[in-house]
C-alpha cells in the first residue's frame, strides 16, 4: 500500500479511488464518472482506458494525465524498489515526455530486465524505454543527464504526445 | 457498424463527427495537438489523444501518429474531416492497410479526382462539359502563351494539386502571363509540394454552383442537389445557399445528373462535391471534385433532411444507401455564413485570442455548428473559422429575414469576427436578388483602396 505520508497532494487520493471501486463492485456498476469543479474521475470496468485520456480542462495550467486502471482489489501496487513519489516536490525534476504515440514498454522483452529503474544514471544516449506503434518498436533515449527518480508511465500502457514517462534528477 | 471511430481533425468538424457518432451509438475518440489541449469540445468525445505540437505537420498531418492513435484507442475507422489529410490518398491507403476503414472515398477514385488535371479527363469521359483549358499541365511558357492566345484572355492559372484558392492567378493579358505562372507555381509548391499548373479560360463573372454527391460501396450514387457558393473572397467561400437562386430547373437537373455520371465514371463512393462554374448564359462547366465532406455540407442537410456525416459512416461500414434518387427532395431554402476570427474592417486580418463573450443566436430556423464557447482560446495555428451559422426557412426571403435576425443577436467579444461584413452582405440588393457572381465581394463590397 502506498505510504500516504510520502504521497504528493493529489486531487483524488487512493482512499477515494478504492471507495469508488468498492461501490462499483458492490452495486455492479460498469462505469462511474464524477466531476467536481475542474476535476474529473472516470472509472470503467473492462478494457483499460489508455493514459493521456482526459485533456486538461481549460483552467488547468499543468499537463495533467489521469491514467485510469481497470478496477482491481488494490488500485496501486508499489514495487518495493520504487521510492514513493516525492512529496510536494521541493526540487523541480526534469520530465522525459513522450514524443510518440504508442504503447510504452519499460523492458525490451518480458524476459529481459528493465531498461532503467529508479536510481539508474542516464545520459542522453541511454535508452530508457520503448514505444511501440504500428508494430514497430522505437527506442527512446533520455534527453538529459541525471538519475531516474520516478517511472511515471506504466508498462504496457498507451501513451500519447506529451505524456510524462520519467522524472529525472539532473543534479544541483 | 463500427464500434469505435477516431476523428482525425479538429475544431467544428471534429465536433460535427463526434455528434454523428453519438447519434449512431458509436464510441468516438479524437486527436488533438498541443495548441488544442483543453479545448472544451474534446471532452465531448470518449477519448482524446495528443498527437503532437501545434504545427500541423507535426500533428494533424502526421500520418503515422494518427494511425498509432487509432491503434491505441482500438478504433475501427478513421474520419478525416475536411482539409488536413482528408484528400490524401496515401493516408487513405495507409489507414486501410492498417485495418482501419477510412471514412471517405476509395484511394484510387481520390487519386483520379484529386488532381484537377486528371479530373478533367474523367469529366470528359463522362461527357461532362469542362472549362476550355490546356490539355494537361503547362510545361513551358511558350505553351502557356499559345494556349492563352487560342482561348483568348483572360486566362486562369491553376495549381493541379490545389484547393482552397491557393496556387491560382488570373492573367488578363500576355504581359501578366509569365509573372502569373511563376507566382502560381511558387505558391503551389509551398502549399501542396507540387508546383504543377494548368491553364483555363477565365469565365466572365461566373457563379460557383456545386452538387453534393453520395455513393455507397454497392455502386449506387445519388445527388443531393446543388449549393450556390458564389460569394467568395480570394477564392474562400463566405456564404453558401441551396437552392441556387435564379437557376433554371432544367440547368439544375442537367448539372446534378452530370455530377452523378462523373462520380460513377470515377468509381466514387462516400460523400463528395462536384464543382461547376455557371456563366451568364447558364452554361455550366465542370471545374473540380472535392473528394471529401465539405465545410458547407449542412446547407444540403437542411434542404434535404439527410445527415451527411451519418451517411458517410454508414457507407464506410458497408451499408447500402437506404434511399433512392427519387426520394431526395429539395425543400425550402437554407443559407450558411462562415464566421471567421478575422477583422473584416481591416483586410480580414486574422484575430486569434480568447473569446470573452460568446452569445450565439437561436430560435426558429437557426442552426449553429461551432466548437467555440465562452472562454475558448482561438489558436493562431489553424484556419480562423469559429462558427457556421445556418438558417432554414420555407422561402429564400424568409431565410434572409431569419439570417438578419440571427446575425443581429450574435454577440462575440474578445476577438474580431466577420459578422459585420456578413450583415452588410444580407442588405446588399444584388445578393437579395440572387444576382451575384464570384467577383462580387471584391468588386462591390471591397473595392481596391485608392492611392
Amino acid at each position: 500500500m502506498a505510504d500516504e505520508k510520502h504521497d504528493p497532494p493529489r486531487p483524488f487520493d487512493v482512499r477515494t479511488v478504492e471507495y469508488l471501486l468498492k461501490l462499483m463492485t458492490e452495486h455492479d456498476l460498469a462505469e462511474v464518472d464524477l466531476k467536481e469543479g475542474d476535476l474529473r474521475i472516470r472509472l470503467r470496468k473492462g478494457a483499460a482506458i489508455p493514459a493521456g485520456f482526459f485533456p486538461a480542462p481549460a483552467t488547468h495550467t499543468h499537463t495533467p494525465q489521469y491514467p485510469v486502471s481497470p478496477p482491481a482489489p488494490v488500485p496501486t501496487t508499489q514495487n518495493p524498489t520504487t521510492t514513493p513519489a516525492p512529496a510536494a516536490p521541493t526540487k523541480k525534476y526534469h520530465e522525459i515526455k513522450s514524443e510518440l504515440v504508442g504503447t510504452f514498454y519499460t523492458k525490451p522483452h518480458p524476459d529481459k530486465p528493465e531498461y532503467v529503474k529508479v536510481g539508474s544514471r542516464v545520459t542522453p544516449d541511454t535508452i530508457v524505454c520503448g514505444v511501440m506503434a504500428m508494430k514497430v518498436n522505437n527506442d527512446i533515449r533520455a534527453d538529459c543527464t541525471g538519475t531516474i527518480v520516478e517511472v511515471v508511465a506504466k508498462n504496457d500502457t498507451f501513451v500519447d504526445f506529451g505524456t510524462v514517462l520519467f522524472r529525472v534528477d539532473t543534479g544541483s | 457498424m463500427f464500434r469505435k471511430i477516431l476523428v482525425a481533425n479538429r475544431g467544428e468538424i471534429a465536433l460535427r463527427v463526434i455528434r454523428a457518432c453519438r447519434d449512431l451509438g458509436i464510441e468516438v475518440a479524437v486527436v488533438f495537438s498541443e495548441a488544442d489541449r483543453g479545448a472544451p469540445y474534446l471532452a465531448l468525445a470518449d477519448q482524446a489523444v495528443c498527437i503532437g505540437p501545434a504545427a500541423p505537420a507535426q500533428s494533424y498531418l502526421y500520418q503515422a501518429r494518427i494511425i498509432a492513435a487509432a491503434e491505441g484507442v482500438d478504433a475501427e475507422a478513421i474520419h478525416p474531416g475536411y482539409g488536413f489529410l482528408s484528400e490524401n490518398s496515401k493516408f487513405a491507403q495507409m489507414c486501410r492497410d492498417n485495418n482501419f476503414e477510412f471514412i471517405g472515398p476509395p484511394s484510387d477514385a481520390m487519386d483520379r479526382l484529386g488532381n484537377k488535371d486528371k479530373a478533367k479527363t474523367v469529366a470528359k469521359a463522362a461527357k461532362v462539359p469542362t472549362v476550355p483549358g490546356s490539355e494537361g499541365l503547362i510545361t513551358s511558357e511558350k505553351d502557356a502563351a499559345r494556349f492563352a492566345r487560342t482561348v483568348g484572355y483572360p486566362v486562369l492559372i491553376k495549381a493541379a494539386a490545389g484547393g482552397g484558392g491557393k496556387g491560382m492567378r488570373v492573367a488578363r493579358d500576355e504581359e501578366a502571363l509569365i509573372p502569373g505562372l511563376s507566382a502560381a507555381r511558387a505558391e503551389a509548391e509551398a502549399s501542396f509540394k507540387d508546383g504543377s499548373v494548368y491553364l483555363e479560360k477565365y469565365l466572365d463573372r461566373p457563379r460557383h454552383v456545386e452538387v453534393q454527391l453520395l455513393g455507397d460501396r454497392h455502386g449506387n450514387v445519388i445527388h443531393l442537389f446543388e449549393r450556390d457558393c458564389s460569394l467568395q473572397r480570394r477564392h474562400q467561400k463566405l456564404v453558401e445557399e441551396s437552392p441556387g437562386p435564379n437557376l433554371p430547373d432544367k440547368v439544375r437537373q442537367a448539372m446534378c445528373t452530370a455530377a452523378v455520371r462523373l462520380a460513377k465514371e470515377a468509381g466514387y463512393y462516400s460523400a463528395g462535391t462536384c464543382e461547376f462554374l455557371v456563366d451568364q448564359q447558364n452554361n455550366f462547366y465542370f471545374i473540380e471534385v472535392n473528394a471529401r465532406i465539405q465545410v458547407e455540407h449542412p446547407v444540403t442537410e437542411l434542404v434535404t433532411g439527410i445527415d451527411l456525416i451519418r451517411e458517410q459512416i454508414r457507407v464506410a461500414a458497408g451499408e447500402r444507401l437506404h434511399f433512392s434518387q427519387k426520394e431526395i427532395v429539395q425543400r425550402g431554402a437554407a443559407i450558411e455564413v462562415r464566421i471567421n476570427a478575422e477583422d473584416s474592417e481591416n483586410d480580414f486580418r486574422p484575430c486569434p485570442g480568447t473569446v470573452t463573450t460568446w452569445r450565439p443566436p437561436g430560435g426558429p430556423g437557426v442552426r449553429l455548428d461551432s466548437h467555440v464557447v465562452t472562454g475558448y482560446r482561438v489558436p493562431p495555428n489553424y484556419d480562423s473559422m469559429v462558427a457556421k451559422l445556418l438558417v432554414y426557412q420555407p422561402t429564400r426571403a424568409e431565410a434572409f429575414a431569419v439570417m438578419r435576425r440571427a446575425l443581429r443577436e450574435f454577440v462575440v467579444e474578445g476577438i474580431r469576427t466577420t459578422i459585420p461584413i456578413l450583415k452588410r452582405i444580407f442588405d446588399t440588393p444584388e445578393f437579395i436578388e440572387g444576382k451575384v457572381d464570384t467577383t462580387f465581394i471584391e468588386r462591390v463590397l471591397m473595392p481596391p483602396k485608392r492611392g
